[in-house]
């Protein structure tokens, strides 16, 4: 029977439709458990990766991390950019008209207080908690008008409705009002408010196909054009190896991410495949910034001096290697080497870098080496050719500007100060016990920063630390909610990307959010760390508007302090390796045409559908 | 009869005792797990980046709350007990609400469907040609069939399963690599879905096949090549009875008791899905459904899980157990 049927891998195409018509993307939440489940306002309820928040689902602004299509900053269901009185206790905004939901209702004011009103009301719901705690009111003078009361001053409150990979999606109001329990609805079948409609799905939870509105116009995505691809299937196209050889086949057409080899091989193998990079190192950089997290509450580390020796202790050039095969874009600097970043905190900073010194008690090092990024490129160019920029410009956009010297004299120095001694080559702690530093690694879950975690255990090893690799597989967010480890590898810095306020992670790095030992830390903090001078930061960039140009200046003071005091030692951008298919369809996001993010579960990856067109 | 009765009642007690202990062992192991399914979902739900500090926590009081976790230990083992009489395993706290049961029942058929008929066929092919193996021993094609048994069974299964997804779905892409059904076909009694589920489950199937048979063929040609040196087939041969006969009802039916019991344990062992078949095929059954249980730190499904394949295994060994005498007279009941 398998010989008599036409030939297939994967799951073959979706039946019925054509070819030339439909986009395969990769949804990377794999087998979703309960498929039936569209209610993204309800928590844990289903998927949202799915197409769901891609295709369905809008709200009021959007930042992409890339350049976008008409800058990063859009304005979606939102007319015009949030507007606020001067203290940052009411935000006013103006709705877009003429966008309508998929069964004709037209969009107003009313939707997005019965976003609020429901899930305030309904404190199970996923955006409950922050709602309830931020929104004393919400006030809809007119169709087109909305004015949020906050209970106190938030110079950021449009974020929460603000996309970069989600954020509150606003509900329909004429389908919720009618709903006995808003947290135990499953929303099947969701009304759009999207370019797309949910044409059919698999009760399993293996794939979902998006159907274009007839009325497309009459979405918030139709000022920007008519979306190229007629249907969207949201796949779980399996492990790394069937990814691979689905895009082979040309049944896949955007894997969301698969490791460097996996990539490698496909530029190798399939000459239609494109990367964000068209060469080395293909990967997007994402706005994260993968770091060595110490728990600053542990003794040791409490020591600013420890910290440093550690960092000084690491190569990072073998780092990429082991971690991404040198496909990686280093950062020393506690920002993302992403989107706007280079141009506002990297680049600018590089003086201040060169400059920055350390007092070890025994000698004055200046540990930047603005020539690693030049290095790693200089080291692969042997083995990968003209695949390698020479470019310095390039260069630095693809493998990062500088990093710190690997210094193990001055790494002894700094731990001589901190009361550590070394016997043999083996450092001791002030209290004569073998120094261990615990290194904790997510396992085969995360394999890229598995390797890089296991790479700098081995340096800390020969510079004589008692590290161990400690792998959580499963228990990572457990243990790192619970401050269970001396070290691991992750991030806890988490970026905007095209745009330069910070606020996306750094708010919760206030002391007044520092769980004590033991008790769960809030959201990406992870460090646990915290400083009068970082307070003050936060605090100055709390009363400060979202664009307002001193935010910047803000920002590279939080540099600067992060530099100095190193509690996480930044390592690179994670690059994740989107692997786009050009067999069908031409026009997508790349390092050349930077107007979306390519990641397919992210919100904004809506954009590249407007620009995407059939190959042939 | 009185003595089967006083054994029947024996095994009987047995069987809710090993329930019993399973399914509290089940309950411990679970509930000991350093996953934290709230902060799991905190995770999960806060990862868009721009929750305030204060409203996790307010959140992770609510998930508390809604799970049913901030009870005791002693009070969650009383309502698990409770709602295990009932049939129910509450809702599922990665998936919530969706009630385990929902799920389960949803996973089951794919797993059942795939290890029924893959152990079933497994089953009879081995013992067949396992049979005859033992019992033709100058055969050379069977003795070719017992060196290749004997060189496949140590063969990790994954390698076979790999190696099976790169001839069939890369190398000669003639079959389906990954899932249970082709995308967009109506689930049901018609004729393209079903045709899709039989394609899609021929390498899976494979698989399990090309692994399972050597161990039942080199298991069966064993006991054969015992029985029939036994002295009542060394006389039903010196009396000249055909060597079919000889074969059917002296050598195979004797052989085939030990092997029945394992065919019991095996369908009984199905409710724990393949987990690696799953795996690697993207196979949408149960296996799948309890590894990402375990890692979403869901007791509720865990267990769920764990529970059915218990009574399932148990089930199959009691009612082996109480068919062995009335089959076997070997069997002695005391």
């Amino acid at each position: 029977m398998a010989v008599s049927l036409p030939p297939a891998t994967a799951q073959g195409i979706p039946q019925n439709i054509p070819r030339k018509e439909l986009l395969i993307l990769e949804n990377p939440e794999g087998t979703i458990k309960n498929a039936g489940w569209f209610n993204i306002w309800a928590i844990n309820a289903g998927s949202q990766s799915n197409g769901l928040q891609q295709a369905a689902l809008d709200t009021l602004w959007y930042i992409d991390p890339e350049k976008g299509l008409d800058g990063a900053w859009d304005n979606s269901l939102a007319a015009e950019k949030p507007v606020y009185n001067a203290d940052f206790t009411e935000m006013r905004v103006k709705l877009r008209r003429g966008l309508f939901w998929s069964d004709g209702v037209e969009f107003s004011s009313a939707d997005v207080k019965a976003t609020v009103d429901i899930q305030v009301k309904n404190p199970g719901m996923r955006f409950s908690a922050v709602l309830a705690n931020n929104v004393a009111s919400v006030e809809t003078p007119d169709v087109e008008t909305v004015i949020f009361k906050l209970k106190k001053s938030n110079s950021r409150f449009h974020t929460n409705f603000t996309v970069r990979w989600g954020a509150i999606w606003i509900l329909p109001k004429h389908v919720f009002e009618k709903v006995e329990d808003p947290a135990k609805f499953d929303f099947n079948k969701p009304v759009s408010l999207g370019a797309y409609t949910l044409q059919s799905f698999d009760p399993d939870g293996k794939w979902y196909i998006w159907q274009l509105r007839e009325d497309w116009q009459r979405s918030s995505l139709g000022r920007h054009g008519k979306p190229g691809p007629k249907y969207l299937a949201y796949i779980d196209p399996g492990p790394p190896d069937k990814r691979v050889i689905a895009q082979l086949n040309h049944e896949l057409d955007v894997i969301h991410d698969i490791a460097p080899e996996g990539m490698f091989t496909l530029a190798k193998q399939d000459k239609g495949t494109r990367a964000w990079f068209k060469g080395f190192p293909y990967g997007h950089p994402d706005p994260t910034l993968p770091a060595v997290i110490f728990n600053t509450q542990n003794e040791h580390l409490k020591n600013r001096d420890v910290r440093w020796a550690l960092a000084l202790m690491i190569d990072v050039k073998a780092v990429t290697m082991a971690a991404y095969r040198g496909a990686a874009t280093i950062s020393a600097i506690a920002v993302p080497p992403t989107g706007i970043h280079p141009e506002a905190y990297h680049k600018p900073m590089e003086a201040w870098l060169k400059d920055f010194e350390i007092d070890t008690g025994k000698s004055k090092i200046k540990p930047y080496d603005p020539t690693v990024g030049k290095q790693i490129a200089d080291m692969l160019r042997p083995s990968m050719g003209d695949q390698i920029p020479s470019d310095p410009a390039v260069i630095g956009n693809s493998f990062g500007l500088g990093w710190w010297k690997t210094n193990v004299a001055g790494a002894g120095e700094l731990l001589t100060r901190a009361g550590f001694r070394k016997q043999g080559n083996q450092w001791l702690t002030p209290d004569g016990k073998p120094f261990v530093v615990r290194l904790m690694v997510e396992g085969d879950l995360r394999p890229v920063m598995t390797r890089a975690g296991t790479m700098i255990v081995q340096q800390w090893k020969q510079a004589g630390i008692d590290a161990r690799i400690d792998v959580a597989q499963g228990t990572l967010l457990t243990r790192r909610a619970a401050g269970d480890f001396d070290a691991f590898i992750g991030w806890s810095v988490e970026t905007w990307g095209g745009h330069q306020d910070l606020s996306y992670f750094m708010d919760s790095w206030h002391s007044q959010f520092v769980a004590e030992p033991g008790k769960p830390q809030p959201l990406r903090n992870w460090q646990r760390w915290t400083h009068p001078e970082l307070d003050k930061i936060i605090e100055d960039i709390r009363k400060i508007d979202f664009d307002d140009p001193k935010g910047v200046e803000l920002g590279r003071d939080y540099v600067k302090l992060m530099t100095r005091e190193m509690p996480i030692i930044p390592l690179m951008a994670y690059n994740v390796f989107t692997a786009m298919d050009q067999t069908y369809w031409k026009g997508y996001p790349t390092a050349d045409d930077p107007y979306a993010n390519p990641v397919t579960n992210w919100g904004n990856s809506r954009y590249m559908f407007v620009r995407l067109k059939p190959a042939n | 009869m009185n003595a089967y009765f006083a054994y029947f009642a024996k095994r009987l007690v047995q069987f809710v005792v090993v329930v019993f202990i399973g399914v509290n062992l089940a309950f411990v192991i679970t509930h000991a797990s350093p996953i934290d399914p709230v902060e799991q979902s905190i995770a999960a739900v806060t990862s868009f980046g721009s929750t305030a500090p204060d409203a996790i926590a307010a959140m992770r009081s609510s998930l508390q709350e809604l799970y049913g976790l901030k009870g005791t230990l002693a009070e969650q083992y009383v309502t698990f007990w409770s709602r295990v009489l009932r049939g129910d395993f509450g809702p599922s706290l990665s998936a919530f609400p969706t009630p385990v049961s929902a799920l389960i029942g949803r996973a089951l058929p794919w797993t059942a469907g795939l290890l029924i008929v893959s152990t079933l066929i497994t089953w009879v092919l081995g013992n067949l040609l396992g049979g005859l193996a033992g019992y033709y021993q100058r055969s050379r094609t069977l003795k070719l069939m017992g060196v290749v048994a004997m060189g496949v069974h140590p063969i990790p299964y994954y390698i076979v399963a790999l190696l099976l997804l790169i001839v069939f779905g890369f190398l000669w892409p003639v079959l389906p690599i990954t899932g249970g059904s082709a995308m967009n076909l109506q689930q049901g009694w018609n004729w393209p879905f079903v045709s899709s589920v039989a394609r899609h489950s021929i390498l899976p199937a494979l698989s399990l096949i090309l692994i399972g048979l050597g161990s039942w063929f080199l298991g069966m040609r064993s006991l054969v090549s015992n029985i029939v040196t036994e002295d009542y087939v060394v006389y039903a041969e010196t009396a000249g009875l055909d060597s079919r006969r000889v074969l059917g009802s002296y050598v195979m039916r004797n052989a085939l008791a030990p092997q029945v019991t394992g065919l019991a344990m095996s369908l009984g062992g199905i409710f724990n899905g393949a987990v690696i078949t799953e795996k690697v095929f993207g196979y949408p059954g149960v296996g799948t459904l309890l590894v990402d249980a375990v890692y979403a730190g869901d007791y509720g499904l865990v267990l769920g899980v764990t529970t059915v394949s218990i009574i399932a295994v148990s089930v199959g060994v009691l009612v082996i157990d109480l068919l062995y005498p009335l089959i076997d007279p070997r069997v002695e009941l005391r």
